[in-house]
C-alpha cells in the first residue's frame, strides 16, 4: 500500500516507523526542513520537504499514486485541507488528526462525512480517556476496551504479593472454572511471549488479559486488588494544565474523583480554571513537593503526570510515589523512556502515538479488523475481528481450524452473549472476535480471517 | 469633553421630553379636568429651550465616553428639572422643590411621594406622574435610542452609561435594533397587564396607570392606599406577578419571547433572585401567619406582595408592614439593598452584584485554606472578569459610602434614627417607602427642603447605578 503522512511529529513519526515496518510503502511531508533531515536519516521512508495545505507539494510526495493519506500535523486546517485535496485526487482512505470539537461532535456543521474523511483522530483526547479508565480501574497499567466496552482488555503487573506469582498456566486454567478470563500474554524483561500451559506467572511480569467487564470485580478479588469501596472521595492529583489534563480532569470529575490539578503558569491556571468546575487548581511547579504535600497528594489515591515534557513527568512520579502517593502514572513520548516506566515503579506509562496508532492502523489492515490496541513497548497488538458471511471458518471447533502460532483467541462475542475461547468453541456469522497478536503474526491472523 | 455636542444632544432629548408631554395634554383634553393648559405651556417652555440648545449648537464630532456619562446624567436631570412643570402650573404641586422631587422620583422609578392627598390631583397628573416613570422604568436614553436616529453615531456610549449593569447584553448588532426590542417587550408585557387588571374590574385608567408603574417598578398609585385601596386578591396577585416579570432582566423576556423559555433556568442570576423571592415569601408568610393574619392564604398574599414590591423596588403597599413584627420589617430593609435583576426596570444594588460578592467572598475564604489554589468567580459557566468584580467590590464600597453619608445629613436635619436610614435607602435603591415618618401609608412631605434635595440626589445616583454620576465630580473628567 502507498501511504502519504503528513506532519513528521511524534504521531506521524511512530506511523512512518509502524508503517514501513509493515511493508507499507510510506511517503513523509514535512514544512519544517530540520524535522525532514532527521527523520530522512532514521526513518524507512521517503521524505518531501512542504505544506501539507499545498496541491504542489502534495503532488511532488506522490498524491496521485496515494492509497491512503494520514493527515497528523499539529494544525487541525492543514489536517482536513491536506484531506480535501487527497479526495480530489481519489486518494481511497482519508485519515486526519483533529483536536476542535467543532468537527468531532455528532452534530458538527462540518462532519468528516461532509468532509470526506474516513477516520478523525484525537490522540490527546484519547490518552486522556485511557488515562481516566486506567485511574478508575485499580491495579491496571493498561486499558483498552473492545465491542462497546464489553470486553476488556487489561495489563497488570504481577507483585510478590500477588496470588498468582508462581502459578503455572494449568493451575490457573484449572481455577478459571470459577474466574473467566484468558491471559492472553505475558511480558517478561521486555520480551512479550504467549503463555502456554507449562508456563508460570512470576515477580515483574505483566500479565494480560481479556475479560467480560462483568467479571471484573471478580477478578479483582482474585488478584487480591481491593476493589474501592467508597467511590466518593477519591482523590486525584493532575500535574499539567494542557489539553490533556484539562480532559483528563473533567473525565475524573465525572467519576467523582476529587480532583486536583497542579499547573506551573498563572495564566493557564486561569484557563484552566475557568474550564472547569469543580477541579481545584493549584499554580505550582510539579516538583514543589511542600505546596503539594500541603494539598494532600501523601495520601492521594493517584498522580497523574501529563507535561509537555517527559523527564517532568517522571521524575515527578516518583517523587510523589516516594512521599507515599498510592498510584502514579505518567505521560511518556520518546519510545526509550517507556520501556523504562516498570523498572522505575511507575504504574502506568501511557503515549498518545499508541492510542493514534491504534486507530490508525487497522485502516491499514487487510480482513475485517474492527478495531485495535497496542501494546506498551512491544509491537503486539489486540484486535477486534468481525467473522464475515460466508466464512469457511464458521461453525467449525477452533482446534480444527489451524489458528495461527503467535497469535491467541481470547473472546468471542455473539450477538447477544459472549464466551471465553477454548477448544471447542465455535464461530458464528457476524461474531467478533478478540484476538491477541505477536508482531510476526499479524499478518497471518488477517488472511486467517479474509 | 464637547461641551457643543452635549447641549446639542441634551436639546434633543428636551424636544423628545417636550413630545412625551403631548401624551398627557391628550389626557387633560379627553378627562377636560382643566389641565391642559398647564401641560401644553410646559411643553412649549420643553420645546423651545429644546430647540435652542439643539439648534444653537452644531458640532459634526463623535460621542466619546465623557460625552456620554454627561449626556445621560444632565438629561435625567433635565427631565425631573422639566418634567416637574406641569404640577406647578396647574397649581396640583404648588412648591417648586416638591414638584421637582415628585418628578424625580417618578422618572428615576422611586415612587416616593410628597402627595397627602393623591386622590385631590387632578387625573391626567396622576396620569403624568404614572407615566413618568413608565418613561424612566425602561430608560429613557434607551427609548431616545430607539426613536431618534441622530443618537445613532456614539449610540452604545449613553446605552452603557445608563444601563451600566456588569454584564452588557446586545441582542443585535446594532444598538438601537436593541433598544427597540427592548421597549417591544416592555410595551408589550404592560398591555397584557392593563387588560389582566380591567378583568379585575379595575377602571381603564387606574389599570393603565398601575401597569405603567409596576412595570416600572415605580410605585406610584391613583389611591392613597395605594393598591390596598381596590382590597383583591385577583388584583394583587396580578400585580405581584408582573411586579417580578418587571424584576427580571428583559433580555431574558425577550428570548423567552422567541422560544427560548429554557434561557430563565439558565441564567444563575435569575435563579438566584428566585430562590430569594422565595425564601423571603416563605419566612414573612411564617411569621405573619402568626401576627397580624389570621389565615395563611391571607398571609402568603400580604407576603407575597410586600416581598415582591420592595424587592423588586416597586414599592407599592398592601399592608402597614411597620405592623408586621420586627424581623419581617428587617427583611424588608435587606430586600431593599438587593433589588432586581441586572438589566430589569428595578433599582437597588442588583441581584447579580450581590450575588459575585458574595461569591468573591467565598473565594476569599478558600484562598485562606488553598494559598496556591487558583480559583475564578464564575457566574453560570462563565468565569467574571477580574475588571468587573473590582468595579462590583468599588461600586459596593461607593454605595455604602453614600448611603451613610446621606443618612448623616438626613439625621442632621432631624429625622430619627430608623427614618433617616430608610429614607435614604429607599431613595438609592428606588423603592419608595420606608420605614418611621416615611413609612408606607406616610409620605415624604415633611422632609425638610434640604432633605429632599438630597433623597432626589440619591435617586438618580441610584437609577443610574452611582458610577454614571460620580465620574461627573472627579476633576480630571473636565480636563482636556
Amino acid at each position: 500500500m502507498k501511504i502519504l503522512v503528513v506532519g513528521a511529529g511524534q504521531v506521524g513519526y511512530f506511523l512512518c516507523e509502524r508503517l514501513s515496518l509493515e511493508g507499507h510503502e510510506v511517503t513523509l511531508l514535512d514544512r519544517d526542513p530540520a524535522r525532514v533531515h532527521a527523520s530522512q536519516d532514521q526513518l524507512n521512508v521517503l521524505v518531501v520537504e512542504g505544506n501539507g495545505a499545498s496541491a504542489e507539494c502534495m503532488e511532488r510526495a506522490g498524491i496521485k499514486q496515494a492509497d491512503a493519506i494520514m493527515a497528523v500535523t499539529d494544525q487541525d486546517e492543514v489536517n482536513i485541507l491536506a484531506c480535501l485535496l487527497a479526495r480530489e485526487y481519489g486518494v481511497a482512505k482519508r485519515i486526519a488528526r483533529v483536536k476542535s470539537i467543532e468537527y468531532l461532535s455528532r452534530g458538527a456543521v462540518l462532519s468528516k462525512e461532509k468532509l470526506g474523511i474516513d477516520l478523525m483522530i484525537n490522540p490527546e483526547d484519547a490518552v486522556a480517556d485511557e488515562l481516566a479508565n486506567l485511574a478508575g480501574r485499580e491495579g491496571t497499567f493498561d486499558v483498552a476496551e473492545f465491542a462497546e466496552g464489553q470486553i476488556q482488555f487489561l495489563g497488570y503487573r504481577i507483585t510478590k504479593e500477588s496470588p498468582l506469582n508462581g502459578l503455572s498456566l494449568r493451575e490457573l486454567g484449572e481455577i478459571r472454572g470459577m474466574y473467566r478470563f484468558v491471559v492472553a500474554a505475558v511480558t517478561r524483561h521486555g520480551q512479550t511471549i504467549i503463555p502456554r500451559g507449562d508456563d508460570t506467572i512470576q515477580v515483574g511480569d505483566s500479565i494480560f488479559i481479556f475479560a467480560h467487564k462483568t467479571d471484573l470485580p471478580s477478578i479483582q478479588y482474585l488478584l487480591h486488588i481491593e476493589e474501592e469501596t467508597k467511590h466518593k472521595g477519591r482523590r486525584a492529583f493532575i500535574l499539567g494544565g494542557g489539553r490533556i489534563g484539562v480532559r483528563l480532569a473533567r473525565n475524573l470529575e465525572q467519576r467523582r474523583f476529587d480532583v486536583r490539578l497542579v499547573e506551573h503558569n498563572l495564566e493557564r491556571c486561569e484557563q484552566v480554571s475557568a474550564q472547569l468546575g469543580k477541579t481545584m487548581v493549584i499554580h505550582a511547579e510539579g516538583t514543589d513537593i511542600r505546596t503539594l504535600l500541603d494539598e494532600g497528594v501523601a495520601d492521594a489515591d493517584v498522580f497523574i503526570a501529563v507535561t509537555d515534557d517527559d523527564r517532568t513527568n517522571i521524575l515527578c512520579s516518583l517523587l510523589c510515589r516516594h512521599h507515599g502517593t498510592h498510584r502514579t502514572m505518567s505521560l511518556v513520548n520518546l519510545p526509550e523512556l517507556l520501556e523504562l516506566a516498570p523498572s522505575l515503579g511507575i504504574d502506568a506509562c501511557v503515549s498518545p502515538r499508541l492510542s493514534a496508532a491504534g486507530a490508525i492502523l487497522k485502516y491499514v489492515r487487510r480482513g475485517q479488523v474492527l478495531s485495535l490496541a497496542t501494546i506498551e513497548g512491544s509491537n503486539s497488538e489486540a484486535l477486534e475481528i468481525l467473522v464475515k458471511k460466508g466464512s469457511s471458518l464458521v461453525d467449525k471447533p477452533l482446534r480444527d481450524l489451524n489458528f495461527p502460532a503467535g497469535a491467541i483467541i481470547g473472546a468471542i462475542v455473539h450477538k447477544n452473549s459472549y464466551e471465553i475461547a477454548d477448544g471447542d468453541s465455535r464461530l458464528r456469522e457476524g461474531d467478533r472476535v478478540l484476538v491477541f497478536a505477536l508482531p510476526e503474526a499479524l499478518g497471518k491472523v488477517e488472511r486467517f480471517f479474509e | 469633553m464637547n461641551i457643543a455636542l452635549t447641549l446639542r444632544i441634551l436639546g434633543a432629548l428636551l424636544l423628545f421630553l417636550a413630545a412625551a408631554l403631548l401624551v398627557p395634554l391628550g389626557c387633560a383634553l379627553i378627562c377636560n379636568d382643566g389641565t391642559a393648559g398647564a401641560f401644553l405651556i410646559s411643553a412649549v417652555i420643553c420645546a423651545a429651550c429644546g430647540g435652542g440648545l439643539f439648534g444653537g449648537f452644531r458640532t459634526g464630532k463623535d460621542l466619546s465616553v465623557r460625552e456620554g456619562f454627561a449626556i445621560v446624567t444632565f438629561g435625567w436631570l433635565a427631565f425631573a428639572l422639566f418634567g416637574a412643570l406641569p404640577y406647578v402650573i396647574a397649581g396640583g404641586i404648588p412648591s417648586y422643590v416638591d414638584a421637582f422631587f415628585e418628578a424625580m422620583s417618578g422618572f428615576t422609578t422611586t415612587g416616593a411621594s410628597i402627595l397627602t392627598d393623591i386622590e385631590a390631583l387632578a387625573p391626567s397628573l396622576l396620569f403624568w406622574r404614572s407615566f413618568t416613570q413608565w418613561l424612566g422604568g425602561m430608560g429613557i436614553i434607551v427609548l431616545s435610542l430607539a426613536i431618534l436616529p441622530m443618537l445613532g453615531v456614539g449610540g452604545m456610549q449613553l446605552f452603557k452609561a445608563e444601563v451600566p449593569g456588569p454584564t452588557a447584553d446586545r441582542l443585535t448588532p446594532r444598538i438601537q435594533d436593541t433598544a427597540k426590542l427592548l421597549w417591544g417587550v416592555y410595551v408589550l408585557l404592560t398591555a397584557v397587564q392593563t387588560g389582566l387588571l380591567m378583568a379585575g374590574e379595575m377602571s381603564f385608567f387606574d389599570a393603565i396607570n398601575h401597569s405603567f408603574t409596576s412595570m416600572a417598578t415605580g410605585g406610584f398609585s391613583t389611591r392613597n392606599a395605594s393598591v390596598a385601596a381596590f382590597d383583591s386578591a385577583y388584583i394583587d396577585w396580578v400585580i405581584t406577578l408582573f411586579m417580578f416579570l418587571a424584576g427580571i432582566n428583559f433580555t431574558l423576556h425577550y428570548l423567552a419571547l422567541q422560544g427560548r423559555i429554557g434561557d430563565f433556568w439558565r441564567n444563575e442570576e435569575f435563579r438566584f433572585y428566585l430562590w430569594l423571592t422565595l425564601g423571603a415569601t416563605f419566612l414573612l408568610t411564617l411569621f405573619n401567619a402568626f401576627g397580624p393574619y389570621d389565615s395563611i392564604v391571607d398571609s402568603l398574599r400580604y407576603s407575597a406582595f410586600q416581598v415582591v414590591s420592595i424587592l423588586t423596588t416597586t414599592g407599592y403597599a398592601t399592608a402597614d408592614y411597620e405592623l408586621w413584627a420586627v424581623f419581617c420589617q428587617y427583611l424588608l430593609v435587606a430586600c431593599m439593598f438587593i433589588g432586581g435583576c441586572a438589566g430589569s426596570t428595578g433599582g437597588g444594588m442588583k441581584v447579580v452584584r450581590v450575588l459575585l460578592l458574595f461569591k468573591h467572598a467565598h473565594v476569599q475564604l478558600y484562598r485562606l485554606i488553598h494559598p496556591r489554589a487558583v480559583r475564578l468567580v464564575k457566574l453560570g459557566e462563565r468565569p467574571v472578569d477580574k475588571e468587573v468584580m473590582q468595579s462590583i467590590l468599588g461600586f459596593f464600597a461607593l454605595y455604602m459610602g453614600i448611603f451613610v453619608a446621606a443618612s448623616f445629613v438626613m439625621a442632621a436635619l432631624g429625622m430619627d434614627l430608623i427614618s433617616a436610614g430608610t429614607s435614604v435607602i429607599t431613595a438609592m435603591g428606588n423603592v419608595g417607602p420606608g420605614l418611621g415618618t416615611v413609612g408606607p401609608i406616610d409620605n415624604f412631605a415633611q422632609v425638610p427642603v434640604v432633605g429632599k434635595l438630597v433623597l432626589a440626589l440619591c435617586m438618580l445616583l441610584g437609577r443610574l447605578e452611582l458610577y454614571t454620576v460620580l465620574v461627573l465630580v472627579i476633576p480630571s473628567f473636565w480636563r482636556k
